[in-house]
């Protein structure tokens, strides 16, 4: 090293190059990453910013063209009619009027909160569903050898690959011949059963993953094999458990065609509630935007509340004990 | 409180009519009641497979398990009510040490209200000196801690038998020497039955009143420490156990009189047939000495043989040091006193006493004569001593 300092402090401060990526081409990667991310931040956040804005427009901006990008009038148009349209659907009318001396009257008649009480009840039916015979199911799979064990993981994987629609019909026949045709029961099963094969999958890499040293001092520990289960195995997958419900939840919550076809306006889960409110020419944007957001507000509370169990559920089969 | 019995035990992994692999083949052992039973071998021997026959986690493909004289091959782990201290330690992680020590209790069917097992919760915490340590969770404890959470679970349902699988491979040296004495310590404090696997001979010999000495899952031998070391049953035993490793040289025999006559590339002795038991009917030996057995030549006479050595390497360990070294013979390892002077290329005579000389069989690798067990007179023919 061609040095003019002898100074070893002095040189090992002016040496510092190896600490910052000088080279121009650093830069340039740097600045491409940034833009990539940029890009696609957008293209994910664009709809979500573009309900949220759409909700505080009022009809004739919404209408306006060009579009404008912020509201020029923010308005709570949307919100109150969403707001009157559930009070006067749910039968609160009189009772808001009792109360406040106000008058409810609306032009739409779609209880959101109703809707909301169907989609949770359909989508909590069928995450418990989906985990309890997903867990159970990928426990014995994972722990127990037996004849056409692979098999059956591949077909439940090919499950997982068929889209819910292609099944649309031969379901439709199931269900009408179990007669529950517009109830509830017949989303929580059909939901259930297309998120099982997947939490059968996320469960037997944790049970895969799981210390036999555990499972064995739980035996010595004179545990049946379901003390073992309910004691030692689900408390330690706890994480991955929820991450199931979540997903299971969540495809529930979603779900569109299903919810549509076998149910009728009275049993409307949110998916197709929200698109009574799509009326082909004269449809207030602002007032489906309100509602959608309105539907979220439950759900990503929830979410943000149990995130960092999805997260740690997803990612961490290991155990350390 | 449990006499342990192993008869004609095997176990076989796979399909024993085609390909299987024999883990455990036809083992016999026998153990009384209160007695501690290391089953010593190098890794893939079959140790802790037996333990875990015993234990009831695998199951004997022949042979039968009995505990007390009942066949308990059919009994499923829970209901042997064994107790089982694991490599990993295996600790509960979403429970408390509490919980951990608790669980066993509370899964039995026992009749003891949360106070009482509270109580002894307590009470073996203490024992264990981990009562600080009661309300955390495994994940903040050290190996030593973990360690001993393990064997307070295993300790605190006082089983019919505590089975230990290599519980010491995981912490550090120092730690294991503590917690080998501890061990030792509380399982002669209960004085319940026990059956422990380690690849360490010197963890079995210091902790064990009986070691079974497995290899290739055959038995080698069923002993008390000092028989393994003094009287190996073959060759294999001779080398597994004693640190630092036999020394094996080859010779020839030849009868003289009362004694044998043993030639060996650079030197010959005679040991006396009183101190063998066997009648020797081959030329041919393996005549083994133990590096502690032999001395420096200037430091103590033997009537044994005397053979000049050229050192390699002295590695100190306080008071003695184990000295590698090129003789004649070939390589010999000697653990030696009086070696501040030595340097590598220096020569030494190195001697050994005839009756601490080991003899083997070549060809079956049996036993002909094993170590006589003298005392170690500094200064004194040691051959005189027997004599007197």
């Amino acid at each position: 090293m061609a040095t003019d300092n002898t100074d070893p402090t002095a040189e090992y401060r002016k040496n510092q190059s190896w600490l910052y990526d000088s080279k121009a081409g650093g830069y340039v990667r740097k600045t491409a990453i940034g833009l990539l991310t940029l890009v696609i931040g957008v293209f994910v956040l664009f709809p979500l910013y573009w309900m949220v804005v759409t909700a505080f427009k009022t009809t004739s901006e919404i209408q306006q063209i060009p579009p404008t990008v912020f509201p020029v009038n923010p308005s709570l148009e949307g919100f109150r009619l969403v707001i009157e349209s559930s009070i006067q659907a749910g039968g609160y009318a009189g009772l808001v009027n009792d109360l406040f001396g106000i008058t409810v009257t609306s032009a739409i008649d779609i209880n959101l909160l109703g809707l909301i009480v169907n989609s949770l009840k359909v989508a909590v039916g069928a995450g418990l569903i989906a985990v309890v015979l997903g867990t159970g199911a990928s426990y014995v799979l994972s722990r127990r050898e037996f004849r056409g064990k692979n098999l059956l993981m591949s077909l439940l994987l090919a499950s997982l690959m068929f889209p819910g629609t292609a099944i649309m019909v031969p379901e439709w026949e199931l269900i009408s011949t179990l007669g529950l045709f517009n109830t509830h029961l017949a989303l929580i099963l059909i939901y259930g059963a297309m998120t099982a094969p997947f939490v059968v999958w996320l469960m037997k890499g944790f049970f895969d993953d799981f210390p036999d040293s555990i499972i064995e001092a739980s035996q010595v520990d004179q545990c049946t094999p379901f003390e073992t289960f309910w004691y030692v195995l689900v408390p330690m997958a706890r994480n991955s458990l929820i991450a199931s419900f979540i997903f299971a939840f969540l495809l529930a919550w979603n779900e569109l065609v299903f919810a549509l076809t076998l149910l009728d306006n009275s049993k409307f889960t949110v998916p197709p509630g929200l698109l009574t409110f799509v009326q082909g020419f004269n449809t207030q944007w602002n007032v489906v935007a309100a509602a959608s957001i309105i539907v979220s507000i439950p759900v990503l509370a929830g979410l943000a509340y149990i995130q960092r169990y999805f997260v740690q559920g997803l990612t961490g089969g290991a155990i350390k004990g | 409180m449990t006499h342990l019995e192993l008869d004609s035990v095997k176990k076989v992994y796979g399909d024993p009519e085609k390909d299987g692999v024999v883990a455990v083949n036809d083992l016999d052992i026998d153990v009384p009641d209160g007695d501690f039973l290391v089953l010593l071998g190098p890794s893939g021997c079959g140790k802790t497979t037996t333990l875990r026959m015993i234990g009831g986690l695998e199951d004997p493909t022949e042979g039968e398990v009995r505990f007390d004289g009942t066949v308990v091959n059919d009994v499923k782990a829970r209901n042997r009510d064994v107790a089982m201290v694991f490599q990993d330690f295996a600790l509960y992680p979403h429970m408390t040490v509490r919980e951990n020590l608790g669980f066993g209790l509370r899964r039995e069917n026992n009749d003891m209200t949360n106070a009482e097992i509270n109580d002894r919760v307590t009470e073996v915490a203490e024992m264990l000196e981990i009562e600080e340590l009661l309300n955390n969770k495994p994940a903040q404890l050290s190996g030593g801690q973990k360690q001993r959470v393990a064997l307070g679970r295993a300790i605190i349902r006082e089983p019919r038998l505590f089975l230990f699988d290599e519980p010491l491979a995981n912490l550090d040296a120092k730690l294991r020497k503590t917690m080998r004495t501890e061990i030792d310590e509380l399982q002669s404090e209960v004085g319940i039955t026990s059956a422990y696997v380690t690849h360490n001979q010197e963890e079995a010999m210091t902790i064990a009143d009986k070691i079974a000495i497995l290899n290739d899952g055959e038995l080698q031998q069923l002993g008390t420490p000092d028989q393994v070391f003094n009287e190996p049953a073959n060759l294999f035993v001779a080398q597994f156990v004693g640190s630092p490793d036999m020394n094996l040289f080859q010779g020839a025999l030849s009868e003289r009189g009362d004694s044998y006559r043993i030639e060996m590339d650079a030197t010959s002795f005679d040991i006396p047939k009183r101190l063998v038991d066997t009648e020797i009917n081959t030329e041919e030996v393996l005549v083994g000495f133990r590096p502690q057995d032999l001395y420096q030549a200037r430091t103590r006479a033997t009537d044994g043989p005397e053979f000049d050595t050229r050192v390699r390497v002295v590695e100190p360990v306080g008071t003695e040091a184990i000295v590698h070294g090129t003789s004649a013979l070939g390589d010999v390892t000697a653990k030696v006193g009086r070696f501040h002077d030595l340097e590598p290329e220096d020569q030494m005579e190195l001697t050994i006493a005839p009756e601490h000389v080991y003899l083997f069989d070549p060809t079956t690798e049996a036993l002909l004569k094993g170590r006589l067990v003298t005392e170690r007179a500094d200064g004194e023919a040691s051959a005189d001593s027997v004599e007197a």
